[in-house]
């Protein structure tokens, strides 16, 4: 085998033990590496129905052909579980060295299984594992425990950690890496946290094998060289991701006041030239040529390190215009090691609680330094915190008083920076989303502005919500492999397969990874079947008050907008009829069998009632 | 005529303003703002009001513009 190592190191935490493991070719060429691997693993040998924080999960750390070749932007991890916060599938992409050091020490694939009895950390040298006491770093934010494993091990070793708030099994904590890092939003930090695991730590010295080292060797330097002037011309890393922001305030998609605004006029305060102007630093991942990793001070004087969804969910939907104070509120989810979009989305909520009379408190938008303390409660899970560290909507259904209403999520995961009132197809995006509301599976807002007609609802933003969840799951999420040199350079996708085939000796064409995102994209949608049995439709909707004209804008350029129940339901038709999935968003027996599923639909069909095949759109009724 | 055009992100790098006025003799349309401004050939969506404009969609005295790259986000 030529790409991958073909081989898994399953480590057993509870026994204080490890194995080699291998795959096979057809594995590996059916799931690729990355989401892939990690989605088939897990739905193999996970029981439907385990506790995502019990000893039974098991917490994968998984690359794939071409992680950690000298190719742009090629320095991703994928780290996967079942998710505490969403209760199916889940999994992160984070730039780390433990994307090269793992791959040097021999492994596509590593499987965390069981849970320590007391804190530890796991080191890998090559073939060689050993348990670790970690009672000194436990307690620790993510910047010191990095630190110290650095000094120990070195600044190129591969190394993952968490924070306080994975200690404490906060549903949204993450993992992280290289200090600015961060990755697995649904909570792959509180599983890590679960199992009394600190840190990982890898440190490798093998070559990785190659189909073809010496074409992949001159290729990557060409092509590094390459992107890299590429944005240098397009001066897209000036501004970064935070570029953002300026244009969905522009456009009314911007979350302000839990989403009940979508512009707001302070909102230039934490623009993109505001954030470019202030920073003091520039990081990013392994083999990165665009650097997107903006450090500014924060209020106390620490390096934050920012992007558009942090600024967007810790700014403007706090109603926080003060982007020292904004920057605070970042680092200290950082250090705690908890998600930035699902701190501020539950924030929100609970904001927004408290004003709708649902929930008692004192805490309002605007108010940063209460931010802040309850940033820290909720990541040591001290009053109130330890209710909003189960996230928003579970949060509402305790608070109860209707509120889950405005618990800006789909599937239990917080959305990403983008108010989706007026914007239909992105609200299908999110809602279809199999791991909950993430951006990273789709975003068509300027495809829809430019080439669609904005508040439509028209098969085509169905179709190209699939397109880009085909070409995300295969390519991007399963490679794994940063998106940034693609979407935002425009550098060519039939790259992508060129390097595969470079790596594997393979002959894939473009069609071929899409193929392979469409049985991703039905094995994630049949994991949240199989784990939520009685799942309907209603799952794949956006938040509710999108539908609500009482929560419609009620100036600027979308005032009175909504998203209308009964056309998302036809568009949510046409994507369901283009998947191949049954009216209730269950993938049928004929479409999982004609992408090789059929073990799978026999599975699945034992807890969940799967359709033979689809009835025709227009006689199915909703 | 005046035009207010505002450039997000690269486009307000490359060409060094966010935001300013443009005079035409007369109407343009959207893509002869777009070639004055110095767009020309680089994908871009440019809005009214937070909706699209085609290239031959023509402006009026004192609309503004926004311009943007097609970016993905975060």
């Amino acid at each position: 085998m030529k790409g991958w190592t073909g081989n898994i190191l399953r480590i057993d935490l509870t026994k204080k033990t490890h194995r080699k493991e291998q795959f096979t070719e057809e594995f590996a060429r059916k799931w690729i590496g990355g989401r892939g691997f990690a989605l088939k693993l897990l739905w193999d040998e996970l029981k439907p129905g385990i506790d995502p924080l019990g000893p039974e999960n098991k917490l994968l750390v998984v690359l794939g052909p071409i992680a950690g070749v000298p190719m742009p932007n090629s320095g991703k991890t994928i780290v996967a579980a079942k998710s505490p916060l969403t209760g199916t599938y889940a999994d992160g992409n984070i730039g780390s060295h433990i994307t090269i050091q793992l791959r040097k020490a021999g492994y596509d694939i590593m499987i965390l299984e069981g849970r320590s009895a007391k804190p530890e950390y796991v080191l890998v040298e090559d073939d060689k594992v050993t348990f670790h006491p970690a009672e000194d770093l436990w307690g620790k934010g993510t910047f010191d425990t990095q630190k110290v494993l650095e000094d120990k091990y070195g600044r190129t070793a591969g190394i993952l950690s968490i924070g306080q708030a994975g200690e404490n099994k906060v549903l949204f904590a993450v993992v992280r890496s290289m200090e600015g890092r961060a990755g697995g939003r649904p909570g792959i930090g509180a599983v890590m946290g679960s199992k009394n695991l600190k840190a990982i730590v890898v440190k490798g010295t093998k070559e990785i094998p190659m189909a073809d080292p010496k074409e992949m060797k001159a290729r990557g330097v060409g092509d590094l060289k390459k992107v890299g002037d590429m944005d240098k011309k397009s001066k897209w890393s000036v501004q970064g991701t935070n570029a953002v922001l300026s244009w969905c305030n522009e456009m009314a998609a911007l979350p302000v006041r839990n989403h009940r605004l979508s512009q707001h006029p302070e909102a230039w305060k934490l623009d993109g030239q505001r954030t470019s102007s202030a920073r003091v630093a520039t990081y990013g991942c392994p083999n990165c040529t665009m650097r997107c990793g903006i450090a500014i001070k924060d209020k106390e004087g620490h390096e934050s390190e920012i992007d558009y969804e942090n600024v967007g969910m810790l700014g403007p939907n706090l109603e926080i215009f003060d982007l020292k104070q904004m920057a605070s509120l970042n680092y200290m989810c950082d250090d705690f090691g908890m998600d930035t979009i699902s701190t501020g989305g539950t924030l929100s909520w609970y904001a927004d609680a408290i004003d709708q009379g649902a929930a008692v408190g004192d805490f309002k938008f605007g108010d940063a330094e209460a931010a802040k303390v309850l940033t820290r409660k909720i990541a040591l899970r001290e009053g109130v915190g330890d209710l909003l560290a189960d996230g928003s909507l579970k949060a509402s259904r305790k608070v109860g008083h209707h509120s889950e209403a405005y618990a800006i999520q789909c599937k239990g995961l917080e959305l990403s920076a983008y108010n989706c009132k007026y914007v239909p197809g992105q609200a299908l995006a999110f809602g279809t989303s199999a791991i909950g509301a993430h951006h990273k599976e789709a975003w068509i807002i300027t495809y829809e502005l430019k080439f669609s007609e904005r508040g439509g609802y028209g098969r085509d933003k169905a179709q190209k919500v699939v397109d880009l969840q085909r070409i995300r799951s295969s390519i991007f999420e399963s490679l794994p492999i940063c998106r940034f040199p693609w979407i935002e350079l425009g550098w060519d996708l039939k790259n992508y397969p060129e390097y595969y085939n470079i790596a594997t000796g393979a002959n894939w064409t473009l069609d071929d990874f899409l193929r392979t995102g469409d049985r991703i994209y039905a094995l994630l949608k049949a994991f949240w079947c199989r784990e939520h049995p009685d799942t309907d439709r209603t799952q794949d909707y956006p938040p509710r008050v999108y539908f609500d004209p009482r929560i419609a804008d009620k100036e600027g350029i979308i005032a009175g907008k909504h998203l209308e129940l009964d056309k998302y339901d036809e568009l949510l038709s046409h994507y369901y009829d283009i998947r191949g999935w049954d009216k209730r968003g269950v993938p049928t027996r004929k479409t999982m069998v004609s992408l090789g599923l059929e073990k799978e639909a026999d599975q699945l069909a034992k807890v969940c009632k799967v359709s033979e095949d689809c009835v025709p759109i227009g006689n199915r009724g909703v | 005529m005046k035009v207010r055009v505002r450039l997000i992100g690269q486009f307000s790098e490359r060409l060094g303003f966010a935001e300013k006025d443009l005079e035409f003799p007369s109407a343009p349309t959207a893509a002869e703002l777009t070639a004055r401004v110095g767009l020309k050939g680089l994908e871009h969506v440019i809005t009214r009001e937070g909706l699209p404009l085609a290239c031959e969609d023509r402006l009026k005295d004192k609309d503004r513009v926004v311009i943007a790259p097609i970016f993905s986000g975060g």
